[in-house]
């Protein structure tokens, strides 16, 4: 069987064209095997391939496409003919690539105008053409091929005068085309042996005589004679002399009369050389007259002349009209068209049918009009033509426009990978184009610029905190940009439709309104981080109508998180196939919201609810607080009464303002404790620290005694809430007044604290500082950044910290000085080595020195600066950090991205790894000193205890410690994923909703949440440093090295604010 | 008589010295098809004769005759005392003398034939058909070689056993293979004795 399919070529050899280069057996096989079968579809597949990479070549070599197109269809169609369209191909081809200069010393375009050249009727003109154009006058092979021409046509002479052309021009390879006139010559001169031998006379050399009597040419061959028709014999040539050598003179005379014509019959050979070829390069306006036409006769229908049979019955009386004598006039150009009916498909091909007879036979001279035509061109096409006509077949506007769509995907890719690389050579350049420009900087000191970059970053806040938000129900990584760049759409068409705000752009309605509020909540949120509970409650109002809308929201977490990432995707091909049709070069198109679009409305509706199932679906217990007296308290509540069909979410509601509501008793309950602890505090205010605290404590022991009638369960609060209170700390410290005061940067000042604002100087001490920015600011303390009055402010350079609080209380300083003592040589750049106090009557300010003006929450607004190595390196230094807290026994309490401020590491594009630091802690407004305090075991009230998240995690009975755990798989998660951490239980584990699978190092990362999350009861120090330790063994040396590049990266970025 | 003894021989099956003669006579032609097919002798120096009921062409150049009998003759003797194993059909350039083409004729010898004396069951009829179809083949291949453009030489490379003694007129030469090669296997023919494949290789295109 085999043995038969293998040798299937040798039954169709005739109708296999032989080629130059030879044919592949295998596609020869697979040509002649698909040839019965009607479906080609591989061949045809591969065709439509050929024909969409000639519209959308985009390299710099659009010949290579054509080359491969026209070797295939030769392989693929062995028979030639109509199926492959090789000539249509050819003709294409050489019509795309007119006028290409770069290929007119390229061997494959010759080629290709040569096998073109095999396609015309008149090949000759073809070769002058391409002499006269120079294309391929370099190459043997034009003269070679021009000669072979020439030759077989016995036009010897021309043909060496083209061989002779080819070796002046030297044309390569020159061995190749002096052999092959060599080889030429010698044909030639072989033939001319022979006619010698034949015709010794030699007379006509070249010329093959045969020895036989010739008619004379033109001569006149009516037959004479009455009784036998005779046609007068009347011979010429050489066989007339050898036949007739003896014969009389007279009828020779008479056979020579017509021999001499009264006109010059034109003898190729006998004109003089130079003359023949016209090599003289010619311009090419006009194409060649067509040659070789004389003596044509149209064809004509062959019946005209029959008459109709007369039909008897009819016409039987009648008489036969007379045959008309004259013969109408018919009108030369009116012939009928002969055209056979194509009955079959016109695919098939097979059927024989008459050319039209308006085609241009020649494929040279249609080439040739197509040339001209388009340089005499005055309409303007307003399609893309090009692109549908580029190639043999035709392509349909849905073919192009998905073509350009698979591309752009494809392109996408690929550029995700170049831009990585580019970024890393960029870097590069730009550290040390910035290296130049510091250095300027430094030279001509200007003010100017500085305050401009400082609106810029304070203008851009708001924008990056929205992003931000918005990305919240989003996946970590690549998702990142494509929100932003969302959001940005939205906010155009904004702009472009005023009148449509209401109905939000690119958003259905119905979504409109959660998603609105969402947005600005939870920018509310990031700004007013100390009214957090104020917050979540509006959270939970803005959540819940849409709870109520869509029953799909009471999915549980997981399947949410799934459906979310499916919503993700629908809307990536959404956004995609708008770009296909933005980038169709139909920028008129108006991006408007498509109603049918429910993609947006579903994430809209993740985005609003999801965070918040977790919640939902397992709370921690509820404080014990009445919820019906604080209903009646809030006006929120009412609304959340209605909502009768969540009654999930309304307790989840009511659990939110609860802790917002909390505070009038607890300001009751501190009223109390605040008088008794006073009373108390006066009696041991010369004492030392440690037993002060005792004493304390044993005072708070009391006083829940005294306490326990008014505020029934609110002892532990009470304690805690003790540390909130600035008037308790003030107590506690006033006992610790002595041994701070004993600090050399301690400073008391009298009067009252100066007020501050951004862009103003304050004089604190002997020095004064300009205020350059606020970083946050809440009701009690807002935290600035300034710069010595008079020194240039860079924004890469180091300033102050400077902490404002509205009381008199210098906790932080207190902290920070408790750290120095119990850390000794641990106490580093970590926290603030350079921190000295002005106490006011009203207030303190806390004065940071050599602190970066950068927070981690400005990394965290450009997610394309968060790389893994970034990501390793800030979790390495905030589990140190968090270390040394926990092991000073301090437990920080509000551990967010805004308190950590960036190190040196980070922030110096020129530091090295000698600089360990990556972050710097220097606010310590809501930390506890547990060795004063060991007894406070509930950790509500730390900020971070009241996020979502730190309810859920966090127990009556956890730790204080935890917070801070807590506090760090936030940040962690803020790192890995753009947003907040949201957590459930599992089989008693707390487990991240995100998916950490997709994340790199996902291993390490889910191990670290599930210890981190899971820590409950255990020392936190020991669990810290196994976690840090584990990440400083990722620190190989290729990890340096990244990681360099990405600091670099963003350092430079830092740095690029100040030069825009 | 004639036609009878015609029938008998038919019937007859065939013989080892037989075989070898057939075979050789089928190299012969068999060359000579490929020197004329590929143009490697100018046309006009070959002439019809007919053979195998095809028309066949065989050189008229009485130095290229001489030397195709006697490699026949040599591979006459050499087929029958089964000790040949191919013949190879080189076609290179002249100027370059790069290998263009390689017809290769593998012989499988059945050596037990030289022992037993008795003819072979095939008649030389149906020998005869398959020689033919293997020559239309040859002729066939035009179909897909390569143009030969440039002047080419043949070379004749004969495969036999190791122990056999280099005769006076032959030397020992490399495989001389094509680099870069397509092969395309062809029909091949048994006198149940020996039996000859054919294969073709030649120089790939550059571009599949």
């Amino acid at each position: 069987m085999s043995q038969e399919d293998s040798h299937e070529w040798e039954l169709s050899k005739e109708n296999v064209q032989p080629l130059r280069q030879g044919r592949v057996m295998s596609s020869l096989h697979e040509a002649l095997s698909q040839q019965d079968s009607s479906s080609h579809t591989a061949v045809q597949l591969k065709k439509q391939e050929f024909e969409a990479e000639i519209r959308f070549y985009s390299g710099d070599d659009p010949l290579d496409v054509w080359e491969r197109y026209i070797r295939w269809t030769e392989q693929a169609f062995p028979g030639g003919g109509k199926d492959g369209n090789l000539a249509a191909v050819l003709e294409r081809a050489v019509q795309a690539l007119h006028g290409h200069q770069q290929y007119y010393k390229d061997p494959r375009y010759l080629n290709l105008w040569l096998k073109f050249g095999d396609c015309c009727n008149e090949p000759l003109d073809l070769y002058s053409y391409l002499h006269s154009q120079e294309i391929g006058t370099t190459l043997a092979l034009l003269y070679i091929t021009w000669a072979e021409a020439l030759e077989a046509r016995g036009s010897f002479r021309k043909a060496d005068v083209i061989f002779q052309e080819g070796l002046q021009r030297k044309a390569e390879p020159l061995d190749k085309l002096q052999a092959h006139h060599k080889q030429f010559q010698a044909r030639v001169s072989r033939q001319t042996l022979l006619a010698l031998e034949e015709s010794p006379d030699g007379d006509n050399i070249g010329l093959l005589e045969i020895a036989e009597p010739q008619r004379s040419s033109l001569a006149d061959l009516k037959g004479r004679g009455k009784k036998k028709v005779k046609a007068p014999i009347s011979r010429v040539g050489d066989a007339v002399k050898v036949m007739n050598p003896n014969r009389s003179c007279q009828p020779q005379a008479s056979l020579q009369l017509p021999n001499a014509p009264s006109f010059a019959v034109f003898d190729e050979n006998s004109v003089s050389g130079p003359e023949i070829p016209t090599l003289t390069a010619q311009s090419w306006p006009a194409p060649p007259v067509p040659r070789a036409k004389e003596n044509e006769l149209s064809a004509g229908p062959w019946n005209s002349g029959r008459r109709r049979p007369r039909s008897t019955v009819s016409s039987g009386l009648e008489v036969p009209h007379p045959v008309p004598s004259f013969t109408p006039y018919v009108d030369e150009s009116a012939q009928p068209q002969m055209m056979t009916p194509c009955k079959i498909e016109p695919s098939i091909n097979r059927v024989l049918s008459t050319r039209k007879p308006e085609e241009r036979e020649d494929p040279l001279q249609r080439v040739q009009h197509q040339q001209q035509d388009a340089e005499a061109k005055k309409e303007m096409v307003m399609y893309c033509k090009e692109k549908v006509y580029a190639g043999v077949d035709e392509f349909s506007f849905e073919e192009i426009r998905a073509e350009i769509y698979r591309k752009k995907a494809r392109k996408k890719d690929e550029d995700e990978i170049q831009a990585i690389e580019q970024k890393k050579e960029e870097i590069q350049r730009k550290i040390e184009e910035l290296e130049k420009k510091l250095k300027k900087k430094e030279d001509n000191k200007q003010q100017q610029p500085h305050e401009q970059a400082a609106e810029v970053m304070a203008a851009s806040t708001p924008l990056g905190m929205q992003g931000f938000t918005f990305s919240n129900a989003k996946e970590y990584g690549e998702k990142q940009p494509q929100s932003q760049s969302e959001f940005q759409v939205y906010e155009d068409t904004q702009l472009h439709k005023p009148s449509c705000s209401e109905d939000v752009g690119l958003l259905p309605p119905p979504a409109a309104d959660p998603f609105f509020s969402i947005f600005d909540e939870s920018s509310t949120l990031t700004n007013q981080n100390t009214s957090c509970s104020a917050d979540r409650a509006h959270q939970k109002s803005a959540c819940q109508p849409l709870a109520v809308r869509n029953p799909v929201d009471c999915l549980s977490a997981k399947e949410s998180a799934a459906a979310a990432g499916a919503c993700d995707e629908l809307n990536g091909i959404e956004r995609l196939s708008e770009d296909a049709i933005v980038t169709g070069s139909y920028k008129n198109k108006t991006l408007c919201a498509n109603p049918e679009d429910t993609c947006d409305f579903n994430r809209a509706a993740h985005l609003a609810s999801t965070p918040f199932h977790g919640v939902v679906a397992q709370r921690v217990p509820a404080p014990a607080f009445s919820q019906s007296e604080l209903k009646e308290d809030s006006p929120e509540s009412k609304s959340a009464a209605l909502n009768q069909e969540t009654p999930v979410g309304e307790e989840a509601y009511t659990e939110a303002l609860s802790v917002k509501k909390l505070s009038p008793i607890m300001e009751a309950s501190l009223e109390d404790t605040h008088s008794s602890g006073a009373s108390v505090s006066g009696g041991s205010l010369s004492s030392v620290t440690q037993t002060s605290a005792i004493k304390y404590l044993q005072i708070s022991e009391k006083l829940e005694l005294a306490q326990s009638l008014p505020a029934e369960g609110v002892t532990d609060d009470d304690v805690a809430q003790f540390l909130w209170s600035p008037e308790k700390r003030k107590k506690l410290l006033d006992s610790l007044m002595s041994s701070l005061a004993a600090s050399p940067d301690f400073h008391l000042e009298a009067g009252a604290l100066p007020h501050m604002e951004v862009e103003k100087d304050i004089e604190l001490g002997n020095e004064t500082y300009c205020i350059k920015m606020e970083y946050w600011n809440d009701e009690e303390y807002k935290v600035f950044f300034a710069v010595p009055t008079g020194c240039i402010f860079q924004w890469d350079a180091k300033g102050f910290a400077i902490k404002v609080y509205s009381q008199p209380v210098p906790w932080d300083f207190y902290i920070t000085l408790e750290l120095q003592k119990r850390l000794n040589s641990d106490f580093d750049q970590s926290f603030s080595e350079n921190c000295s106090c002005y106490l006011y009557q009203d207030g303190c300010a806390i004065v940071h020195k050599n602190t970066n003006c950068f927070t981690l929450r400005d990394i965290l607004r450009d997610r394309k600066f968060i790389t893994k190595e970034i990501i390793f390196l800030v979790v390495h230094d905030l589990l140190h950090v968090v270390e040394k807290l926990h092991k000073a026994e301090i437990v920080h309490g509000d551990l967010r991205p805004e308190v950590l401020f960036l190190g040196d590491r980070i922030c110096d594009a020129f530091s090295n790894e000698e600089v360990p630091n990556a972050l710097k802690v220097v606010d310590f407004s809501h930390s506890m000193d547990l060795r004063v305090l060991p007894r406070v075991s509930l950790p509500y009230n730390f900020p971070t205890a009241q996020t979502p998240h730190g309810q859920q995690l966090l127990a009556e009975s956890s730790l204080p410690y935890q917070v801070d755990l807590v506090g760090i798989a936030d940040i962690v998660h803020l790192l890995l994923f753009g947003d907040h951490i949201q957590v459930y239980q599992e089989n008693s584990i707390w487990k991240t909703s995100q998916n950490l699978s997709k994340t790199p190092d996902s291993d390490f990362w889910s191990k670290l949440f599930e210890r981190i999350l899971n820590a409950d009861g255990k020392s936190t120090v020991p669990l810290l440093r196994e976690l840090r330790e584990e990440i400083s063994e990722m620190f190989d040396s290729s990890f340096k090295e990244r990681l360099l590049l990405t600091l670099a990266a963003v350092g430079e970025t830092f740095l690029l604010v100040n030069f825009q | 008589m004639a036609a009878q003894q015609q029938l008998g021989r038919e019937h007859q099956g065939i013989t080892l010295r037989g075989s070898a003669e057939l075979v050789a006579e089928f190299f012969s032609y068999g060359i000579n098809s490929i020197l004329y097919q590929r143009g490697i002798y100018p046309p006009e120096t070959f002439t019809r004769v007919q053979k195998y009921g095809l028309t066949l062409l065989v050189t008229t150049d009485p130095e290229l005759a001489n030397y195709l009998n006697n490699v026949t003759e040599q591979m006459k003797e050499w087929l029958y005392k089964c000790i040949v194993q191919r013949l190879v059909v080189v076609i290179s350039s002249i100027e370059s003398s790069e290998v263009l083409e390689r017809w290769q004729f593998d012989i499988e010898c059945d050596k037990t034939a030289k022992d037993d004396n008795g003819p072979r069951e095939k008649s030389q009829k149906a020998i005869q058909d398959e020689i033919r179809s293997v020559i239309r083949q040859i002729t066939a291949t035009v179909t897909f070689l390569p143009l030969l453009e440039s002047a080419c030489a043949f070379d004749l490379l004969i495969y036999t056993d190791k122990d056999l003694a280099v005769p006076a007129k032959w030397e020992e030469s490399g495989p001389q293979f094509i680099a870069n090669s397509e092969e395309v296997r062809l029909r091949s023919f048994t006198t149940t004795i020996h039996k000859v494949n054919t294969t073709v290789a030649y120089k790939k295109d550059s571009v599949p």
